[in-house]
């Protein structure tokens, strides 16, 4: 009895340092705390950081970048970048108006081929990487430049309206208060899902990680870098769309290179590695959350625009330093 | 007795009495009529002492310290350092804090964006410049659901099309000035090819300029061929395309544009080529250093003042009287003008460096001297 007694607490106490093991053994865990720890902040400094309000507006400044994200991840992953996604961001709601206005297309087939595009620019982006040898960050630099181009002159770089025939479809394409939110959730499951416990995952990691190994063990590499940056190209053109539905207006100096720069620092920040062979798509939605909270709770306290850029930069760093630290500790707790 | 001084009538409304003892009270009559005169008019006076020690600026009652908040297109341009200015000088008179946030390159999602985070933080009023037809409706429509007063500034969606249910806009009326621009140019070119260069089309901030100035030209019927040409948003790539439109255009009249950053250009090139010896005439908009520089040794002819000190400085007094009076005083519409700068007036523009103009952040007076330029 007093065995038992004198036993419990202990037992209790390990299982909850096994709890925080457990926890801080996942690679998201560190930017998951930076990410608590400045809502927090934001929540004591200003009471209506966690309004409905304004989580509504925070959603919507992490929903983009965290979609986008979780195609540059697959793309980091497997030793590639697209700087181009931004430029499809913005061509996408263009193309949607061209289809439905000019071309009369109904708004659902409008859009799906809207899809279908971004997946081709993938493949062109990935088919003068793979078999023409270029390095992905040069084959998309000339691509951002080329369909930004192409979106000024078709656009005559004039703004245009969403087409009367899509305004219905809207509502779940970005219009309604969750509904990006709700797309990124779905998005961001689903390519983690695909990264962490399928073939194609594997193969991902295994052709960024080690690409002749990978080749001689019989992946085929080219295709799923291809694949790849059809996948991110796709989500590029989606986001377009949602933002454009969202502000109810189609506009050509929206996306660009900014959205691109978000989504890398979004994942670079939630624990994936330039280099390639590693990382995590939830984490890149933490990054992503953490870059929206930064954004939003400095508008919140009410940061003017050119202290803005100084602060935000020293929060990615001091974000980045103490997250590559605390993963020190991770591993340093591991072994 | 009906001559009843209107303080003691107010006096005596601060005590707590009926109908009947009121008016009993202010005819005089009954026993405590002039104890409690007396004790109103020292309940009046010492309440009126207080206002005094809790009053707010001026002779304003206290306010909280009401934050508004500028959403802008171009956060970091050169051309808002003077709104900047004015929003904080006013701020400083009127015990107010203001924001500036919004977008560094017209990206439009971000602008609602920062606009809904002034809602969610409760922002006491916003100041927007609309530069699309639809973005800005809903966000305004939610701020003014939530008892935020918006007013628009700089730019206000286009020609009969607001773009939002702002309270009212300040700034200069854009498609009147393109209209006076297109005269100027009417009345300094007899015929033949003239450009005009927009840095990006369809921002509503620039586009109804150069809408008003083609329809002042073709209203006009004289043989002018106007061509619209995009420069672009960033200084050096306007550069490199005026420079270029003009080399391939050598029989150009006159090289007008309807932005900062083109009419500086303008300057630049035509100084480059040296067309004014041509008779090529040049204009503008907008009051950088360089335009002035250009209009100085007379490389451009014009340009237009479109004050924007008053386009910071005047929404945060608006929004301050509107949150002071309940709403009463309403914001009206403010057209911040509309000043043509030429050689004859230049001068004061460059030999004085001031916050009115951005050029400096000092606090002075700047005298003047002799006659006001006018008509």
């Amino acid at each position: 009895m007093a065995e038992v007694e004198a036993t419990l607490p202990a037992r209790r106490r390990s299982l909850a340092r096994r709890a925080a093991d457990e926890f801080l053994r996942r690679r998201e865990a560190s930017i998951l705390l930076v990410a608590i720890g400045l809502a927090a902040y934001f929540q004591v400094a200003k009471p209506v950081f966690l309004s409905r309000g304004n989580l509504v507006t925070l959603s919507q400044y992490v929903a983009p970048v965290a979609i986008i994200a979780a195609g540059e991840v697959l793309l980091l992953v497997s030793g590639e970048i697209d700087l181009s996604v931004g430029s499809v961001y913005t061509l996408a709601p263009f193309l949607m108006h061209y289809a439905i206005d000019y071309y009369h297309s109904p708004a659902i087939p409008a859009i799906l081929l809207v899809l279908l595009v971004g997946a081709l620019i993938g493949l062109i982006n990935g088919l003068v990487t793979v078999a023409l040898r270029v390095p992905s960050f040069v084959t998309t630099l000339g691509t951002l430049f080329a369909i930004n181009g192409i979106t000024l002159l078709t656009s005559h770089a004039y703004p245009a309206e969403i087409p009367a025939s899509a305004a219905g479809i809207g509502r779940w394409l970005g219009r309604a208060d969750w509904s990006e939110l709700t797309w990124a959730v779905l998005i961001v499951a689903l390519f983690h899902t695909v990264l962490t416990s399928t073939r194609w995952g594997l193969h991902t990691i295994a052709v960024g990680g080690n690409l002749v190994g990978a080749s001689e063990a019989g992946v085929r590499v080219g295709r799923v870098k291809v694949a790849n940056f059809m996948i991110t190209s796709t989500l590029g053109a989606l986001v377009g769309m949602l933002e454009a539905f969202r502000v109810n207006t189609i506009d050509p100096s929206a996306g660009g290179t900014e959205i691109m720069f978000a989504a890398v620092a979004a994942s670079v920040i939630g624990g994936t590695a330039l280099a390639g062979g590693s990382g995590t798509i939830i984490g890149a939605f933490i990054g992503a959350l953490v870059l929206g909270t930064l954004r939003d709770g400095f508008n919140l306290i009410g940061i003017s625009a050119e202290a803005f850029d100084l602060i935000l930069g020293i929060a990615i760093l001091g974000a980045m330093i103490s997250n590559v630290h605390l993963a020190r500790l991770r591993r340093a707790g591991r072994t | 007795m009906t001559q009843i001084d209107p303080r003691v009538e107010e006096a005596v409304d601060t005590l707590p009495l009926s109908a009947i003892t009121r008016r009993r009270l202010l005819s005089g009559a009954g026993l405590a009529s002039a104890g409690l005169a007396a004790s109103a008019l020292l309940a009046a006076c010492t309440s009126k002492k207080s206002t005094a020690a809790a009053a707010g600026v001026g002779a304003f009652a206290k306010t909280p310290k009401w934050r508004f908040v500028f959403v802008n297109h171009v956060t970091t341009n050169p051309f808002f350092v003077p709104t900047q200015y004015g929003a904080a000088d006013a701020s400083t008179l009127l015990g107010t804090t203001h924001q500036w946030t919004g977008s560094q390159n017209s990206i439009v999602p971000e602008m609602v964006n920062a606009t809904n985070a002034a809602i969610s933080a409760k922002a006491d009023g916003i100041a927007i410049s609309v530069i699309d037809t639809k973005a800005f409706k809903t966000p305004v429509d939610q701020a003014l659901n939530a008892g935020i007063p918006v007013v628009s500034y700089n730019a206000d969606g286009a020609v009969g099309n607001p773009g939002s249910s702002r309270l009212a806009y300040i700034g200069q009326d854009l498609f009147t000035s393109g209209v006076k621009l297109g005269e100027r140019i009417v009345s300094l070119v007899s015929g033949g090819d003239v450009v005009g260069f927009i840095a990006t089309p369809g921002t509503l901030n620039i586009q109804p300029r150069i809408d008003g100035a083609k329809k002042a030209i073709v209203s006009s019927g004289k043989p002018i061929t106007f061509a619209e040409v995009a420069s672009g948003a960033l200084l050096p790539q306007e550069n490199t395309t005026i420079d270029a439109y003009v080399t391939g255009h050598p029989n150009l009249k006159g090289i007008f544009a309807v932005d900062a950053g083109s009419t500086q250009t303008v300057g630049q090139i035509i100084a480059k080529h040296g067309l004014k010896s041509k008779g090529v005439a040049g204009g503008g908009f907008d009051l950088v250093p360089a335009t002035l520089q250009a209009i100085k040794a007379g490389n451009l002819d014009f340009t237009i003042d479109q004050q924007p000190y008053l386009q910071g400085f005047l929404p945060v007094l608006y929004l301050f009287l509107y949150k002071l009076s309940g709403g009463l005083v309403s914001p009206p519409e403010t057209n911040t003008g509309l000043l043509f700068v030429t050689k004859d007036n230049v001068d004061p523009y460059l030999t004085t460096k001031t916050r009115f103009e951005g050029s400096s952040t000092a606090q002075q007076v700047i005298t003047r001297s002799g006659a006001i330029v006018h008509a």
